[in-house]
């Protein structure tokens, strides 16, 4: 097991955000974690990458324990974090936010080799190169801030919202993306989503997060109907879910 | 004509000085929301540092007495020094503090540098003399004759100017500390250390107020324990007008108050002169009134975690 979570609780101030929440994810996977909004989901990343500190519980990264260490030593660890809102370093141009990417790195050659695939992946990156990143648009931000957590060369990479604000045709080719990263590099990723529909599609497993507790898990195929998920998203089952008009 | 120019270059001169001490200020303040009103304090330690500690009436010099580019050396280094300790023993533990949380705290600093300065040299002003050649005057044409020490001061800030524009755009701490300045939460998901850009960011604060002591210095040939306060309220003014957080802005706003300074002093009437310094702030006043944001825009301070 890559990366396994096991019961934290996180606390702002003094309300709990998360009560007892364990996640655990294998090399290779893509897991999804799909809740509604103020669930828990960025508070579950937030803790992981070392941002936010889990009052009880235990995270470990490839048998190592992360909880306490700092935002850049978990980073250094391997983990890499999209977070929601993509957070572009918009006063510097493209390049240089990929650069920073490549901040915890050493090796200069496979730096370079690297950073030619990133702008081969996304070619929009490389046509922009020399802009600034917050004249960029919504999909390309999300291009860039991809690419810049590839940089940092992760075994886990963690996105909060790779869909959000982003049209329809967008969202598509970001996971199309993340699926070819997961099975052309090997590429683990643990993926928040608020569309349940989404997650189904994309990911190996997933879990179903709601008032800061894990309300169901499962592989994606055997929940591909939707169901179960939507009684567990929800909290009840209502006539308007059946009916599968809701979009959630 | 003459006139003229000689204000315009004592302007400029007086402005670069301001926009060195923002720029000192502001660098801080982009990355950690620090307003460090321990800088002017940390000019003055500069300036103390060149005589022997004592409380003599008269001064002795020590590093003031060295070879010219010993000196500047040996002060830039202590006063580098101070601000890095000033990091890592007193502000690196009020991080997580709230922006007026982390000023209180300067304020402590400074007046804490300001009694330590008369415990070891008594409170009495000193005369101190360094680079006596700087302060003559230097002929540029037939009518116009100004002080080589205020070409000295524009030509030394835009020197630093340069190189610091230089070392953010070029190299990767540079990148790393832009980078910071603006989010700097995810600068550390991605793995630069926030400790290091923090003490970078003191370091270049700290070497520019110890350039600033030597330019002070041999200027007003005097050294008291508070001659870094009055300037470090222009330098906070400066930052302000400006935009805090742009470093672009800190240096615009530096150019403003000083020029306005020096062109208020050359047209106030007599009787009025004495009430320069309330003109200019009646002046910030009425800018800030215009535009609350400060000259140059940039993201305001941010929740930091």
């Amino acid at each position: 097991m890559l990366l396994s979570v096991e019961n934290i609780t996180v606390h702002y101030s003094r309300l709990p955000a998360l009560r007892g929440v364990s996640v655990s994810v294998d090399e290779g996977e893509i897991v999804c974690i799909v809740g509604p909004n103020g669930a828990g989901k960025s508070t579950t990343l937030l803790s992981i990458s070392g941002v936010l500190n889990p009052t009880e519980g235990l995270i470990t990264f490839d048998g190592m324990k992360i909880n306490g260490m700092s935002a850049e030593a978990v980073a250094r660890a391997g983990i890499s974090q999209v977070p929601e809102g993509r957070h572009v370093f918009t006063t510097l141009n493209v390049e240089e936010n990929l650069r920073i990417g490549t901040s915890i790195r050493k090796d200069r050659g496979d730096i370079e080799k690297d950073f030619k695939r990133v702008l081969e992946i996304f070619p929009v990156l490389a046509e922009r190169r020399r802009q600034a990143a917050g004249k960029l648009s919504g999909g390309e931000q999300q291009m860039l801030v991809i690419g810049r957590a590839l940089l940092t060369s992760p075994r886990l990479m963690t996105i909060d919202e790779p869909s959000l604000g982003l049209a329809p045709n967008l969202v598509d080719r970001v996971y199309e993306t993340l699926l070819e990263l997961r099975n052309d590099r090997g590429l683990t990723l643990l993926i928040v989503e608020q569309s349940s529909e989404r997650a189904l599609k994309a990911a190996d497993r997933i879990y179903v997060l709601r008032s800061g507790e894990i309300q169901l898990e499962g592989k994606a195929a055997d929940l591909r109907d939707g169901e179960k998920v939507r009684q567990a998203y929800f909290g009840f089952v209502d006539g308007a879910a059946h009916e599968g008009e809701v979009a959630f | 004509m003459d006139y003229i120019i000689q204000t315009a270059i004592s302007a400029i001169s007086f402005g670069s000085f301001y926009a060195l001490g923002a720029l000192g200020i502001g660098l801080l303040f982009s990355v950690l929301r620090l307003i460090n009103f321990a800088h002017g304090d940390f000019i003055t330690i500069g300036g103390f540092a060149l005589i022997i500690p004592s409380s003599a009436v008269v001064a002795t010099v020590s590093i003031g007495g060295f070879h010219p580019i010993l000196l500047i050396v040996c002060i830039v280094a202590i006063v580098i020094a101070l601000a890095v300790m000033s990091y890592f023993f007193v502000f690196q533990h009020a991080q997580t503090s709230s922006p007026a949380t982390m000023m209180i705290v300067s304020f402590a600093l400074g007046y804490t540098l300001q009694n330590v300065i008369i415990m070891i040299y008594g409170g009495r002003p000193k005369a101190v003399n360094i680079f006596p050649e700087l302060t003559g005057p230097v002929q540029l044409s037939d009518g116009v004759s100004v002080q080589l020490l205020q070409l000295v001061i524009i030509a030394v800030t835009w020197i630093l100017l340069i190189a610091l524009v230089i070392f953010l755009k070029r190299t990767r701490v540079g990148i790393q500390m832009r980078a910071a300045a603006e989010d700097f939460r995810m600068a550390r998901m991605l793995g630069v250390n926030g400790k290091y850009v923090i003490a970078l960011a003191f370091i270049l604060s700290g070497g520019l107020a110890g350039i600033m002591s030597l330019l002070f210095v041999t200027q007003t040939g005097v050294l008291t324990f508070r001659m870094g306060v009055p300037i470090m309220l222009f330098f906070f003014i400066a930052t302000v007008i400006g935009g805090m957080g742009s470093l672009v802005g800190a240096v615009v706003g530096g150019y403003s108050v000083g020029i306005v300074s020096v062109v208020l002093s050359a047209v106030l009437p007599d009787e009025l002169r004495g009430f320069r310094d309330a003109c200019v702030f009646i002046l910030v006043i009425v800018i800030l009134l215009a535009r609350p944001q400060g000259i140059v825009l940039t993201k305001a301070a941010k929740e930091r975690v």
